[in-house]
């Protein structure tokens, strides 16, 4: 790892251009976001598969649907904070649930940028902290929460070739490059970024890098920790969690999200059920966000204790009961 | 080309007959609903939609949307008409490890949409038209929408959104009925204008009043109004949509919910409940005995026939009954095919041509070039190979059959193996030949004689009562068995046709109700009877069943 920054959209924009131009079923779709979200470039170079379809995000979602159910592969791009909190009906009636044979729910990608409370300045209307709870218990819908801009341009090719509804949520600013590009993603499994015997932390989107300095800082107190990206949040890794507890003993889990129905409690769901460890979860506890400038977002994460800081504390405190 | 009128027809009876037995046997669902957009499901079905039930997911089908998902009954029954399944799995609709689910599923072979979420069908079927446009193909989105589910916001995205991308590849319906949920339309979320009062009826009378289409006019939509029960206006609309470029088209059809069945005509109550049981034959039976109404216009002035056209539509006649003379068959002449094509731009009503002439096989084809929707010719002057051919020809081009015998004729032998073919049988009440001759009496037994023979030769089509018909026997001729009648000068030749039409409608509904009554009183007694009377909410329909029942004897 460098420390290398990286912006997500610009990789999506990027990516869903090379899809494009290999794979003529693709169409892109936007709400009047699309230079933000980077989908812009695409509807340039192939604008009789693009559609902006203004502020109107539940129509946004359902033409993708149509087209989808017409053999296109749909990617429905706009802020987190307007698709799955706006649009559960329309997701769940029109890409979820319709199934025909082996074909279940909609072909259509749901990929979202501005998720949780890095969103920063625009405050707590636009912070989406609900949407992991709200799009993994959807049927047929697989939730992604990818750590990097390298995850990001790995996971929209897969999700490209994988038929299916999926929701994948990016965060607002460039991001810590995680991961190498010669890494390899599959849906449904984590990756182990650094082993440990001592405890584990699975993380998720920008708290992957805390995760990993956190554990960096531990180590210097002689603890050892695992570190899991877990960008694949359904299908979740029930095999890398469950090795985990039982190799580690305790796991903290860290989103930036609500901790109620969110990333920590899918973590809490498979272990409890395969090897019950003492589990702590870090994230948004049960609130809604607020204005914070750029230069203020790390005061923002530290009041709801997503920090490294707060994950290593949490590390010891399993420990200490364990 | 030929309308397929009489197909169309009974294929929606077909339709509506199995809504009723479906609801019945899941003890809910929505049949006013499905009632409403039954002449446009069934126009859809039989003449524009491009299908193979054999092949429900051929890529170049295409697709019917029906975005008010509640009245899947509506669709279901369709589909099974159409061949898609055997029409006896309708009865498993709602049940447990049914295809037919409560709300449209892709499960089902033929439905393209998931609907019961209301609002989301017009932005789906956006997304198949442009993927469509994508790929060149050209087939067709055809989506149904609800008016009541217009109060949904994302309609109005969706209207937006296709003006935008100009969607022209989809052709969308508002089921104007009325009536959602909790009651009318206009007292809940007004489209048109807000309803003071009660009477729904106020809505029709006053064009001046509806709102709805400026709306999507304002959306830049092509938007076209029609009554939606009339089969030759949804034929027409359908038409002239599809032919429209660069922008989306809407049609607009007034219609009644429920329609069909007099007590669920304009009653919220049916928006979403099914019927009991025991009331399964006496529905059955009204839907059975849909009648329709045919002014002659000969009775009229001759010298201006375009204008008794024009009175004919004015007087919201089903039909337009044209008799044609040769002055060889019957010693007066008349008009021939010429003039018929000149008239048929005139209308869209179906055009009934009754070809008084000789040898009809030699000019059968000139009447379907004219635009005749049923073409009727005589026993007397055909055999079974001439009339075979005329048969042939009509049925190739979509136009009706029609069979007409004389007073003093009884349908002959060779007549017996197109009986299952035919449309309709013109029952002569009156020796041709002239307008203004008084019904022959005889004529009551001899078509209820008929009734039997035909219906054990399958029989699908409908009795035309034709001569002297009046509003004095009209009740009669109903109860003999025809369900067409034509009206010369008991109708044309009167100042206010379209009152007298409307007469004439009163006297066979009243002469219906009198016989849907005594079917009530076979099948269940005077308990029957008075539990199907007290169904009868809306208008005066109630005061008058019991008026009725009294004069036959039940209190």
């Amino acid at each position: 790892m460098t420390n290398q920054m990286a912006d997500m959209r610009t990789e999506y924009g990027k990516t869903l251009i090379e899809i494009g131009k290999e794979n003529p079923n693709i169409v892109v779709l936007g709400a009047d976001t699309t230079d933000s979200l980077k989908t812009a470039g695409f509807g340039k170079q192939f604008p009789e598969r693009f559609f902006n379809v203004g502020i109107a995000e539940a129509n946004l979602v359902t033409i993708a649907a149509g087209l989808a159910y017409a053999g296109k592969i749909a990617f429905a791009s706009t802020y987190a904070i307007f698709l799955p909190g706006r649009c559960v009906d329309q997701i769940r009636n029109q890409i979820g649930y319709p199934t025909r044979d082996d074909n279940k729910g909609l072909n259509v990608k749901l990929v979202t940028s501005h998720g949780g409370l890095t969103v920063g300045a625009d405050g707590g209307s636009h912070q989406q902290l609900e949407d992991i709870a709200i799009m993994r218990a959807i049927p047929n819908v697989r939730v992604l929460i990818p750590a990097d801009a390298i995850s990001v341009s790995k996971l929209t090719w897969i999700i490209s070739q994988q038929y299916g509804p999926f929701y994948m949520r990016m965060a607002r600013s460039e991001t810590p490059v995680i991961h190498s590009e010669s890494q390899e993603f599959e849906i449904g499994k984590g990756i182990t970024l650094r082993d440990g015997s001592d405890c584990t932390i699975a993380a998720c989107g920008i708290t992957v890098k805390m995760a990993l300095d956190a554990a960096e800082s531990l180590k210097k107190e002689g603890i050892s920790c695992r570190v899991l990206d877990m960008f694949s949040i359904k299908p979740i890794d029930e095999e890398l969690l469950e090795k985990a507890a039982r190799e580690t003993g305790g796991i903290v889990t860290c989103e930036e999200h609500n901790i109620m129905a969110g990333f920590g409690s899918a973590v809490a769901e498979v272990v409890s059920e395969t090897y019950p460890v003492p589990i702590r979860r870090i994230g948004v506890q049960d609130k809604f966000g607020e204005s914070a400038r750029d230069n203020e977002i790390s005061l923002l994460l530290e009041k709801h204790g997503i920090t490294s800081l707060n994950i290593a504390k949490k590390v010891k405190e399993i420990r200490s009961k364990s | 080309m030929g309308l397929n009128y009489y197909k169309i027809k009974r294929n929606v009876l077909k339709a509506r007959k199995l809504v009723i037995k479906g609801t019945i046997a899941a003890a809910s669902g929505h049949p006013g609903g499905s009632f409403s957009m039954a002449e446009i499901m069934g126009c859809l079905f039989n003449k524009y939609l491009r299908f193979d039930p054999k092949n429900p997911l051929w890529e170049d089908r295409d697709r019917l949307i029906l975005s008010k998902g509640h009245a899947s009954p509506g669709l279901f029954s369709n589909l099974a008409v159409a061949g898609y399944f055997d029409p006896s799995e309708i009865e498993t609709l709602r049940k447990f490890g049914s295809r037919l689910q409560g709300h449209p599923d892709l499960k089902c072979p033929g439905v393209e949409f998931c609907g019961g979420s209301l609002g989301l069908g017009l932005s789906y079927s956006i997304g198949n038209a442009l993927a469509a446009k994508i790929d060149g193909k050209s087939h067709r989105i055809y989506t149904i929408i609800g008016d009541g589910e217009s109060d949904e916001g994302q309609v109005w995205e969706a209207a937006m959104a296709a003006a935008k991308f100009k969607v022209d590849n989809m052709t969308v319906f508002v089921d104007r009925n009325f009536i959602q949920q909790d009651s009318y339309t206009e007292k809940i979320m007004p489209l048109d204008e807000t309803l003071e009062g009660d009477d729904l009826s106020e809505m029709w009378r006053d064009a001046s009043r509806w709102k709805l289409s400026d709306k999507w006019r304002a959306f830049g939509w092509n938007v076209i109004d029609i009554d939606g029960h009339r089969i030759e206006q949804i034929d027409h609309a359908i038409k002239k949509a599809n032919q429209t470029k660069g922008v989306p088209s809407i049609i607009i059809a007034r219609t009644i919910k429920g329609k069909g069945v007099e007590h669920m005509e304009d009653n919220p109550q049916w928006h979403g409940k099914a019927p009991k049981p025991e009331m399964a034959p006496i529905i059955n039976a009204e839907l059975e005995s849909q009648f329709m109404i045919a002014p002659s216009i000969i009775a009229g002035d001759m010298s201006n026939l375009e204008n008794e056209v024009k009175r004919c539509a004015e007087g919201r006649a089903d039909y337009i009954h044209l008799d044609v003379m040769d002055g060889v068959f019957v010693p007066n002449t008349t008009f021939d095919h010429t003039k018929i094509k000149q008239l048929r731009p005139l209308t869209v009503i179906p055009f009934d041509a009754h070809l008084m002439i000789n040898e009809p096989v030699k000019h059968v084809r000139d009447y379907v070039d004219a635009g005749c929707d049923i073409v009727t010719v005589h026993t007397e002057v055909c055999d079974e190979s001439s009339f075979g051919e005329i048969k042939d020809v009509l049925q190739q081009n979509q136009v009706g059959v029609g069979l007409a015998i004389n007073p003093d004729t009884n349908l002959p032998q060779w007549s017996h193996k197109f009986i299952a073919d035919l449309d309709q049988l013109i029952v002569m009440s009156v020796v041709p030949g002239k307008s203004g001759q008084k019904y022959i009496e005889s004529s009551h037994e001899k078509t209820q004689n008929l009734v039997k023979i035909l219906k054990d030769n399958k029989f699908e089509g409908t009795i035309e009562a034709d001569g002297g018909v009046t509003l004095d026997n009209v009740g009669q001729c109903f109860v003999d068995g025809a369900r067409a009648f034509v009206g010369g000068s008991a109708i044309i030749g009167q100042k206010d046709v379209r009152g007298i039409i409307r007469e004439f409608r009163n006297a066979i509904l009243k002469s219906r109700r009198r016989l849907l009554i005594q079917k009530a009183n076979e099948l269940g007694g005077t308990e029957l009877v008075k539990n199907w009377i007290s169904l009868h909410v809306i208008g005066e329909k109630k005061n008058q069943l019991i008026q009725i029942a009294k004069e036959l004897g039940f209190n």
